[in-house]
Formats: structure tokens, C-alpha cells, sequence
């Protein structure tokens, strides 16, 4: 009785922490973006406002003859607009003697006296020889005033601004804080539960672990008491002939099969280990377990961005109510994501690719942008279902960089099942190799290229 | 100048953005709406029958726009739609004329029935799949309809079921059409933006996950059984309040409306327009019942054949499907996107006839 109570306990407990870990991370990835935009913002309205208070100042300056950087940039933009009017004028006299065949009369001449003229003219109306005076002085008293009046609009814009920012980095730094807090405490709170529950038996560097397992299809055994362990951060690879069993194991793992007998089990994000066979096809991903598909599984009516939010989304906090209603949080929750899926494109070279519908892409890049998609909820493990399947020579070694970018970049272990023996033996840290549902041999590539059973499960015994 | 020049540009930018801004097509369709009511307020002799087909295209762009969420992006197939409608017109039937109940409590009524149906329907379409799951939904319909002719008691059987107005607090009141005229536009625009932001959303992009593959989907964390049930509880809460619309419309409901006809009709709508666009949506529903109920309703050939506008339409459907897979909206924007190319190409002609080609 004791044990199930705080066997409730320690789930409750971690669904708890997994939702402040949740939301700390979002708080703590929109912090940045939306101090960003507020910045940008701000900059804009501040040039805006130089300009109009140059502006203001222009015509007195113009008067007293004083010769700034804005004058001399005003002037300049007049010229360049007489000039580009002019320049075309001339266009269109040139094409229209050239259509009507006509003898040129003088108007060429004519329009670019016209020109100058007005160019001097401008030039006389910028920069005045003589100042009067009391121009001279009118202008200083004017300046005076119309930069007290800036001053002030640049110190209520600076207030407004860092104010609001300051509001939002001290509401989004307090909830981090209390998260923090949170975590803790319920961290605290669950190692004093666990003490009093019995764990399974467990090596501290093992993420995957299957035991016994069975799959039975009728009378088929397609998987016979199979176990094997797979180890955190590596690339595993499970190989085998056709019919081995492959695609059995790797589907009972991923909750696509349940399988007949054995255990499956996981260490999770929070180092939490589940007992795989107890949860759903589509819960399989809350844990940190993502997969791929041997044919590419696109969503074809939605571009590549999209796709790959539709791997986050048991990431949104949002409900259906706030999708209706396009409420404030799933807002902020599209920019975030957005922002993470462009870094994981650009991570992976693609991010040419993040605006077009997938439709027409090649297939490489198709099962490239699979893999980024794995990417999006911070898998602890992935698995590839023959990833080298229908593609080239160049493409296959493009993806075994891809994959290694990956292990490397996201502390991820991967776990593969695969038939490009190249590919295996090139990118595996360990190779699992099976026949008929039962386990041949475990080790490097190199032990398992040189094992006899191997050799013989391959390419026939005597 | 340079302020005049930014301040020009920083104008142009915001017309731009109001331009691009995603509800703003809506806005104009509603307004386009409200003119034709106007043109009748300020004295145009505006027909009533034209009127009237707006008005009930705009509730009949409602339904379709619930079915386009579960055909187009859930690809759940139903022709239970006029069943669905049917039971809404009966509701503000019976409870207003024998209980006179408040027109928002019956809104209220409906939703939790359309909930508690569309949540049968649902757990029935996680069995069944594709054309089965039509079939199914088409006897649940027809199941209705016979209820409808039958039950005398609550529907008056195939006489039909008349009110003379609607309880708005206490009274029956008799509400002019051109009220309920606005009162449907502004609801029609309140729901077209309620669809857009579902079809935006994570739900939308879920449900189009569940429709190109299932197993993808769920790998992906969308639950099937969730997903399934939330498309056909939003088509049907769509459908109860198109039947509420209606009756507050036209006062006046009869069990031969909500035959397979009108579920096919809707069904060729969404087809038609194209399932996964609003403005396909839109325009499929003008295609099918605006032009049936406002152009060919006038013609004395049709009113003495109305088999023809049948004919018309089956014709309609089969030409798009055989040409425009993805709807008329897609043959739209293909035409729009050429125009717009012709429209440049001739600019450039035109500029290179007054000023010659560009020398670099």
C-alpha cells in the first residue's frame, strides 16, 4: 500500500518538475528575443525622431548659413533626385528621336541647361553666402528650444522603453527564479520518496535497456528473448539479414507493436527510468524518444519550418482553447519555436530550404530534414529506421557527418537499424547483430566484421 | 527630404502590413456583405431574393467551413452534415416556440449537444475509416431525418416547424431580417477568423500530420484518439449553429431540407472552393448555393427545370475534380499569380517603348 502511494507520489512529483522544466526553458529562451525586438524598436523610433529633429532645425541652419553634415546630406539628396529626374527626361527624348527617326534639335542641350540651372539654383538655396544676423541668432535661440524638446522625447522614449523592458525581465527573471526554486524543492522532496521505493536494477551509463524480449506473430517468432543495452551518448547500430527482426525490435521500442513478452526499459530527461511497455504510441516522445521513418513521413501541404514544428508539439503549453483564440502565450510560444527550428536548419545547412513546401526536394535532403525534425523536443534518444535507404554514395556519407554532428552537437544517442554495411561499420560505436530474432553477436564494428557466426548468419553457413 | 522620404517609407510599410495582415480579406467579404444590406437600408431597390440567398449562403459558408476542418484537414469523409444542421433548427424550433427559451441559453443548449454528438460520431470514426465511416454517418443522417418526420410531437412532422420570432430575455420578438442580416455577418466574419486560427495552430498543423499519416503522427506525439474527437466535436458544433442560424433566418424548418441533398451539397462546396482554404471555402459556397439561389432562382428556364442547377453543379464538380484537384481557389490564385506576371512583363514593355533598354 505504502509503495503505490509513493509510487503516485514520485510520478506526481515529476510531472511537476517536467512542467516547470518546461516553462523555465521557454521563459528563459524568449528572454532574449523579445529584449531583442523591444531594442530594435526602440532604435527605430529613435532615428526616426533625430531625423525629424534635424529636420526641424534645417531651415534655420539653411538661414544662418551654418554648414553641417545634415545640410550637406539634404543637399545632396535633392541633387541626386534632379539628377535621377533629368537622367531619365534624357532617356525618353533620346528613345523618342530614335522611334520618330528625327534629327536632334537642340533638345538634349536644352534639358541639361535646364538642369544646371536648377542644380545652381539649389545650391544657392542650401548654402547662403551672407547670413543676416539676426537669422544668426534666431537660429541659436531656436536651436536651443528644439533640442530641449528632443531631449525630452529621446528621455520619455529611453523611460518608456527600459522601463517596459524592465518590467519584462524582472516578471520573466522572477518566474525563472521561482522554477528554479521549484525544482529544488521537488528534487529534494523526491530523492527523500525514493529512498523507501526499490529501483530497477540499473548501470549508470545505460539509457536503453531490453530485456528478454519476445514478439510473437501467430506461430512466427519474429523476436526471440532478445536483450541488449545501449549505452548514453553512443551510436548504436542493429544489423542483421533480411527478416532478422530489425524492424520488430525497433517497433516495439517506439510503442508501434506491443510485444508479446520482455521488458523495455528507459532513463528519461530527468533520469527518471520508465518502464516503456507501460506507455502509449504517442507518449513515447514526452520521455525523449524520437524516430524517423525508412520512407520519408512528410507533412506535404505544410512548408519545412512547419514540419518541423510539428514534431514540438507536445512542447506547446497551450490548449485547444488558446489555438481558437490565438491567445498571448501561443504566440510567444510559435515566435520561440520558430526561432529554435531556424538553429536547428542552420546547424544543419538547411535553413535555404526552411520556406518551401517539401514537395520537389530531393530525398537526401528530405531524410536530412527528418533528422532535424528529431531534433526539435531535445531527444535524449533517437532512432533512425534505415536512414541510408534509396540514397547515393554522396548522399549516405553526407548523413553519417550529419548524424555524427548530431551526437556530438545535442548529446544524443542514436540507435539505428541499418543495411548499408558501410555506413554501420563508418559511423557505430556499437553494433548489435541479429538472426531470426535472436542475438548473434555484441561489440566495436571491427569485432563484429571479424565474428564467424556473423559471416555466417550473412552469407550462409557450409 | 529625408524625413519626408523615411516618414513615406514608414506610411508604406504600415498599409503593407495591414495589406498582408491575415484577417484582412475577411474583413473585406463582410463588408461586401454589409453593402448589399445597406444598398436596401438606404433605399436601392435591392431584390429579396438576393438578399435572402446571402443570407443564407453566408450560413451555409459556416457549415462549410466546419466540414472543411474535418474533410480538409482531419480527412475524416461525413455526410451526417444535414442531420447535424437539422437537429440546430430543431432545437430553436421546439425550445422557443413551446418553452420560449432565450435565444443564448438555445445557443448554449446546442453547443453541449453538438459536443455530446460529435463526441459519438467521434469514438464511432476511430473504428472506421474512409468510405465506411461516410456510410455510417450517412445512416446516423438519415436516422435523423426519419426521427424529424416522426416525432410530431417536438417537430410537427413533415408540416414543418414555423416561429414567429425569438425570445431575446422574456417575449417572443419578432426580429426583421435585415437585424439578423448583420447579426450574421458579423458572426460569419467571428467564425471565419476562429477557423483561420485553428488551421494556423499547432491543432491544424496536428490534424494535417494525422491526415498524411497516422503512424508519423503518432510518433510525433499527436494522439489520434484526441485529435479524431476534437475535429468532429468542432465540424458538429459548426453544423448545430449553422441549423441555429437558419431557423433565426428563415423561421421555418421542414425534414426534406436535411436529406443526403444538402450533405452532398456541402460535401460539394468544400470540393469545389478547395478543402484547406477559407476563401476556397467562400467561393466553392457562392458556387454551388449563392449562384443556384441568387442568378438561376431569377431565369424562367431553371424555375421551370430546377433539375438544371443539379445538373450544373454535378457538372461543376466532376470538371474541377478532373482538372483542379486542389479546388477552384487553387485555378484562382493560378490565374492571379499570371495576371500579375502579364501585368510586369507589359510594365516593362511599356517602360522600355518610353525610355529605351537598360544600358547595364
Amino acid at each position: 500500500m505504502a509503495s503505490i502511494l509513493n509510487k503516485i507520489k514520485i510520478s506526481w512529483i515529476n510531472g511537476r518538475i517536467k512542467s516547470h522544466q518546461t516553462k523555465h526553458d521557454f521563459n528563459s529562451s524568449f528572454l532574449p528575443i523579445r529584449t531583442s525586438y523591444l531594442e530594435s524598436i526602440k532604435a527605430n523610433k529613435l532615428k526616426i525622431l533625430d531625423l525629424k529633429y534635424k529636420n526641424q532645425l534645417l531651415p534655420f541652419e539653411i538661414k544662418a548659413g551654418i554648414k553641417s553634415d545634415f545640410v550637406q546630406k539634404e543637399f545632396d539628396e535633392a541633387k541626386q533626385e534632379i539628377e535621377d529626374k533629368f537622367s531619365w527626361k534624357e532617356r525618353a527624348a533620346k528613345q523618342a528621336l530614335i522611334r520618330n527617326n528625327a534629327q536632334d534639335t537642340g533638345e538634349l542641350e536644352n534639358l541639361k541647361i535646364e538642369k544646371n540651372n536648377i542644380l545652381a539654383s539649389i545650391k544657392d538655396k542650401f548654402y547662403l553666402e551672407t547670413p543676416l544676423k539676426t537669422d544668426v541668432e534666431a537660429y541659436e535661440s531656436n536651436k536651443k528650444i528644439i533640442n530641449e524638446a528632443y531631449h525630452l522625447k529621446v528621455q520619455k522614449i529611453e523611460e518608456k522603453f527600459s522601463s517596459k523592458l524592465a518590467a519584462f525581465v524582472t516578471k520573466i527573471n522572477i518566474s525563472i527564479e521561482s522554477h528554479q526554486i521549484a525544482l529544488k524543492l521537488l528534487k529534494t522532496s523526491l530523492s527523500k520518496v525514493e529512498v523507501n521505493v526499490k529501483k530497477e536494477v540499473f548501470d549508470e551509463d545505460i539509457v536503453l535497456k531490453i530485456d528478454n524480449l519476445s514478439m510473437y506473430f501467430g506461430g512466427l517468432k519474429a523476436v526471440d528473448k532478445l536483450s541488449f543495452e545501449v549505452k548514453e551518448g553512443e551510436v548504436f547500430g542493429l544489423i542483421g539479414p533480411n527478416g532478422a527482426g530489425k524492424t520488430t525490435v525497433f517497433n516495439c521500442i517506439t510503442r508501434f507493436y506491443k510485444p508479446s513478452d520482455g521488458d523495455i526499459y528507459f532513463k528519461n530527461n530527468l533520469n527518471e527510468i520508465v518502464h516503456l511497455n507501460d506507455i502509449a504510441v504517442h507518449n513515447v516522445i514526452k520521455e525523449g524518444i524520437v524516430r524517423t521513418f525508412q520512407n520519408v513521413e512528410m507533412i506535404w501541404e505544410l512548408n519545412i519550418i512547419d514540419n518541423l514544428l510539428v514534431a514540438a508539439h507536445t512542447m506547446y503549453r497551450s490548449g485547444f482553447f488558446g489555438h481558437l483564440f490565438n491567445s498571448r502565450l501561443l504566440r510567444q510560444e510559435e515566435i520561440v519555436m520558430r526561432k529554435k527550428a531556424e538553429k536547428i536548419l542552420l546547424d544543419l545547412d538547411l535553413l535555404q530550404y526552411g520556406y518551401q513546401y517539401p514537395l520537389g526536394l530531393p530525398y537526401g535532403i528530405l531524410k536530412k530534414i527528418e533528422l532535424a525534425r528529431t531534433l526539435m523536443i531535445n531527444p535524449k534518444l533517437i532512432i533512425l529506421d534505415e536512414p541510408a535507404a534509396g540514397l547515393n554514395d554522396a548522399e549516405t556519407t553526407g548523413l553519417a557527418d550529419t548524424i555524427k554532428k548530431i551526437q556530438k552537437d545535442y548529446q544524443a544517442t542514436i540507435f539505428l537499424v541499418e543495411h548499408d554495411m558501410g555506413l554501420v561499420m563508418d559511423i557505430c560505436d556499437t553494433v548489435c547483430a541479429i538472426s531470426f530474432g535472436q542475438k548473434l553477436a555484441i561489440g566495436t564494428p571491427k569485432e563484429i566484421q571479424s565474428s564467424k557466426v556473423v559471416q555466417e548468419a550473412y552469407l550462409g553457413g557450409e | 527630404m529625408l524625413y519626408k522620404n523615411e516618414m513615406y517609407k514608414e506610411r508604406k510599410a504600415k498599409i503593407q502590413a495591414i495589406k498582408n495582415h491575415p484577417y484582412f480579406g475577411f474583413v473585406i467579404l463582410t463588408l461586401l456583405m454589409l453593402v448589399v444590406q445597406l444598398l436596401r437600408v438606404v433605399g436601392v431597390d435591392v431584390p429579396i431574393t438576393i438578399l435572402r440567398a446571402f443570407g443564407l449562403t453566408m450560413i451555409y459558408i459556416i457549415i462549410a467551413l466546419g466540414f472543411s476542418i474535418l474533410l480538409g484537414y482531419a480527412g475524416l469523409a461525413s455526410l451526417g452534415t444535414a442531420g447535424f444542421v437539422g437537429i440546430g433548427t430543431y432545437i430553436v424550433g421546439y425550445f422557443t416556440k413551446n418553452l420560449e427559451v432565450s435565444i443564448f441559453l438555445i445557443i448554449l443548449i446546442t453547443i453541449v449537444g453538438a459536443i455530446v454528438i460529435g463526441t459519438i460520431v467521434g469514438f464511432i470514426s476511430l473504428r472506421i475509416e474512409g468510405m465506411y465511416l461516410a456510410i455510417i454517418t450517412l445512416g446516423l443522417s438519415e436516422i435523423l431525418n426519419e426521427v424529424f418526420k416522426n416525432a410530431v410531437n417536438i417537430t410537427n412532422g413533415t408540416n414543418g416547424l414555423g416561429i414567429n420570432g425569438l425570445v431575446l430575455f422574456k417575449n417572443i420578438i419578432n426580429i426583421d431580417h435585415n437585424t439578423i442580416f448583420v447579426i450574421l455577418a458579423v458572426f460569419m466574419f467571428a467564425i471565419m477568423i476562429l477557423t483561420l486560427n485553428i488551421m494556423k495552430s499547432p491543432t491544424g498543423r496536428a490534424l494535417l500530420a494525422m491526415r498524411n499519416s497516422s503512424s508519423a503522427a503518432q510518433a510525433m506525439g499527436v494522439s489520434i484518439f484526441k485529435y479524431r474527437l476534437l475535429a468532429f466535436i468542432t465540424s458538429s458544433v459548426y453544423a448545430f449553429l449553422g441549423g441555429v442560424f437558419y431557423m433565426s433566418y428563415v423561421s421555418f424548418t421542414i425534414p426534406t431540407s436535411w436529406s443526403l441533398a444538402f450533405s452532398l451539397n456541402i460535401l460539394a462546396a468544400v470540393i469545389v472552393g478547395g478543402a484547406q482554404s477559407i476563401y476556397g471555402i467562400v467561393l466553392g459556397t457562392f458556387m454551388i448555393f449563392g449562384l443556384n439561389l441568387a442568378v438561376f432562382q431569377q431565369i424562367p428556364l431553371f424555375i421551370e427545370n430546377p433539375a438544371i442547377s443539379v445538373v450544373f453543379n454535378g457538372v461543376l464538380i466532376i470538371v474541377v475534380i478532373m482538372f483542379y484537384p486542389g479546388g477552384l481557389i487553387r485555378l484562382v490564385n493560378t490565374i492571379s499569380f499570371k495576371l500579375k506576371a502579364k501585368i510586369r512583363i507589359w510594365k516593362q514593355r511599356r517602360r522600355e517603348y518610353k525610355y529605351g533598354v537598360d544600358s547595364e
